[in-house]
């Protein structure tokens, strides 16, 4: 059965920004989605209109079989939600938060307790649950918030950029939950992310966001694949008129697909790279082009998104974290 | 029946955070108790002369008690505000909770605490000789009063809060109740005040509770005085409620 699904969901805040622009979704039961973009492409827009918080200005959209809009009290019952910015009451203790959010969804007051001793264990915060939530850290609140949309025990969970701003451990342990959660429960997962990485290893689905608009989707091996090539990156000295240059050269090799410049690099999607590297290298020494470093990779995310949009997904220059930018395996480098 | 639980469970965890800031109840106690004690020293000994009020102590008591409870029941809107600042307010419309139970929950517990304040300038009053004609009913009635007139004053800082969002603009919402305060018969009876100010004590809801409650005080038990500070304040009650739920509907649609 689909788990949610949306037909050409549009969401305009004013007539020249266009948050969310047609997009469609269907997804799976059971599955974990990604929903990849850079900031402001419109991922927290979405999940909004989704989990009945925001109402769309045009398309539809249902989650467990049932319209947000007009259903959307039912939906609420379906789904569990933690939004980007954990939002949470300083003044409580975590476990005083998940028994409230227990008596909200009108579990029984003997349901309430073990379930949220059972979560506080999973999260890792049995230690901290009968402190306020004020003295918590980032990484603290995202577990915390993350138990509390799982207290009534959802079906649909949506979780929006969760681990945005979180150290490596952190994030780990975020990822792990998921994974233990989308398995022993079978609950299915709409996460939003700025991170390649997460979006290769968690989804089992995956759409790309740019602009408000879905520009490529499926398994991050499809996407991956549907390149069509491997890459070969090419860095080059000197200013903008070498770099095009070196382009110009690249683009005469046999076997090169594409070419995309995007500042000092050159990207060459070409067929059977190991053989291709040498040549280019060659070629740019020919033409007298100073190569400052060169590497040869197999297609990742990021090449994906480069392809449809001329751009790298670049996470939020304010989120500092592991080298998200690189899933799939850089190969080998000259 | 589902929005009573929900805000049964809301008003708790409104008290708990009462609890964990006792530095903001001790402000609302701490002034109105500063008032009882400055008025009756200043004008106690000569109210019985002026306008023939002999136990000023007593008739000045509802008066704190009204200060008091208009004090803490700011703190709806203002903690409304904070958990929408914070966020938190969009995790609890996320929840099935119908929408009602998240403005009753802190109403609900404004007007709890409003009867604990109420109660402590009701011992104070009592140490200080106001007395009771009405018997310990009085008490009880007046704790009734006091706990629905907070509900229903609540719900302006409610209104104003579901509306701007703006915790300043919520704090601005207990300033109502001084003109309210000030155009009853807080100081002195409404007979001595001049034709203007006698008619707009007249029309003013908060006359009516006052005097109900003094009734109790100085006087006894009167039905016809209970009936019409209940009156005022369902009243009261009928315009900020509607105000504060066409305020939650606001934000939520
Ligand atoms: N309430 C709002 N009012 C006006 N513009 C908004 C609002 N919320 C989001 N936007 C705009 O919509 C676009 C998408 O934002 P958002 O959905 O938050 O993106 P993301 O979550 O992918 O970072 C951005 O340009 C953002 O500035
Ligand atoms: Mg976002």
């Amino acid at each position: 059965m689909t788990a949610i699904s949306a037909e050409s969901l549009v969401k305009h805040f004013a007539a020249d920004i266009k948050a969310v622009d047609g997009i469609d979704l269907a997804i799976p039961e059971g599955q974990i989605f990604g929903f990849l973009g850079p900031n402001g492409s419109g991922k927290t827009t979405t999940v909004r209109m989704l989990t009945t918080l925001l109402r769309p200005t045009g398309g539809r959209a249902e989650v467990a079989g049932l319209d947000v809009e007009r259903q959307a009290h039912e939906v609420r019952r379906q789904i569990g939600v933690a939004l980007q910015d954990a939002g949470l009451d300083e003044l409580q203790t975590g476990r005083e938060l998940l028994h409230l959010q227990g008596h909200l969804y009108a579990l029984s007051a003997g349901d309430i307790k073990p379930r949220a001793r059972h979560l506080l264990g999973i999260v890792d915060l049995e230690e901290s649950a009968d402190r306020k939530i004020k003295t918590y850290s980032g990484g603290m609140r995202r577990r915390l918030d993350l138990a509390a949309a799982l207290m009534h025990r959802p079906k649909i969970v949506f979780l929006d950029e969760p681990t945005t701003g979180l150290d490596p451990i952190s994030r780990e342990a975020i990822w792990r939950y998921v994974r233990e959660l989308n398995r022993d429960e079978g609950a299915t997962f709409f996460l939003t992310t700025q991170y390649l990485e997460e979006a290769d290893r968690l989804a089992d689905d995956l759409a790309i966001m740019n602009f408000g608009k879905i520009v490529a989707q499926g398994t991050p091996k499809q996407l991956k694949d549907s390149i069509g090539a491997d890459v070969i990156t090419v860095h080059i000295e000197g200013d903008a008129a070498e770099t095009a240059r070196a382009a110009a050269v690249a683009r005469e090799l046999d076997g090169v697909e594409d070419v995309r410049i995007v500042d000092d690099t050159v990207t060459v999607y070409v067929r059977d790279g190991r053989r291709a590297i040498a040549r280019v290298v060659l070629l740019l020494d020919q033409a007298n082009l100073g190569v400052a470093e060169v590497s040869l990779a197999h297609p990742t995310l990021d090449d994906v998104f480069l392809r449809k949009t001329g751009n790298h997904l670049e996470p939020d220059a304010a989120v500092t974290g592991t080298d998200g930018s690189e899933a799939g395996g850089r190969e080998a480098s000259a | 029946m589902q929005v009573l639980r929900s805000a049964y469970f809301l008003m708790l965890r409104g008290l708990r955070e009462s609890a964990r800031q006792p530095a903001v109840e001790l402000t609302n106690i701490f002034i109105p108790m500063f008032f009882f004690a400055v008025t009756v020293g200043a004008i106690g000994n000569i109210a019985a002369g002026a306008f023939g009020v002999d136990n000023f102590v007593g008739f000045q008591m509802p008066v704190a008690i009204l200060q008091a409870v208009a004090g803490t029941a700011g703190m709806a809107g203002i903690a409304t505000t904070v958990d929408i600042e914070r966020g938190y307010f969009d995790k609890l419309l996320l929840t099935p909770a119908p929408r009602l139970s998240l403005v009753l929950g802190r109403l609900a517990a404004d007007s709890v605490r409003a009867m604990l304040l109420t109660g402590l300038v009701l011992i104070a009053g009592s140490f200080a000789g106001a007395g009771m004609e009405a018997g310990p009913f009085g008490f009880v009635a007046i704790l009734v009063l006091a706990g629905l007139f907070g509900l229903v004053y609540s719900a302006i800082g409610m209104a104003i809060a579901l509306r701007t969002g703006s915790p300043q603009a919520a704090q601005a919402g207990f300033l109502i109740f001084f003109p309210l305060l000030f155009l009853s018969p807080a100081f002195a009876p409404k007979e001595v005040f001049a034709g203007w100010l006698e008619f707009l004590a007249t029309i003013n809801p908060v006359t009516y509770v006052l005097q109900g409650m003094r009734h109790l005080i100085l006087e006894g038990w009167s039905w016809r005085a209970l009936a019409e500070a209940t009156g005022s304040i369902l009243g009261l009650g009928v315009l900020t409620l509607s105000l504060a739920l066409a305020a939650l509907r606001y934000r939520t649609s």
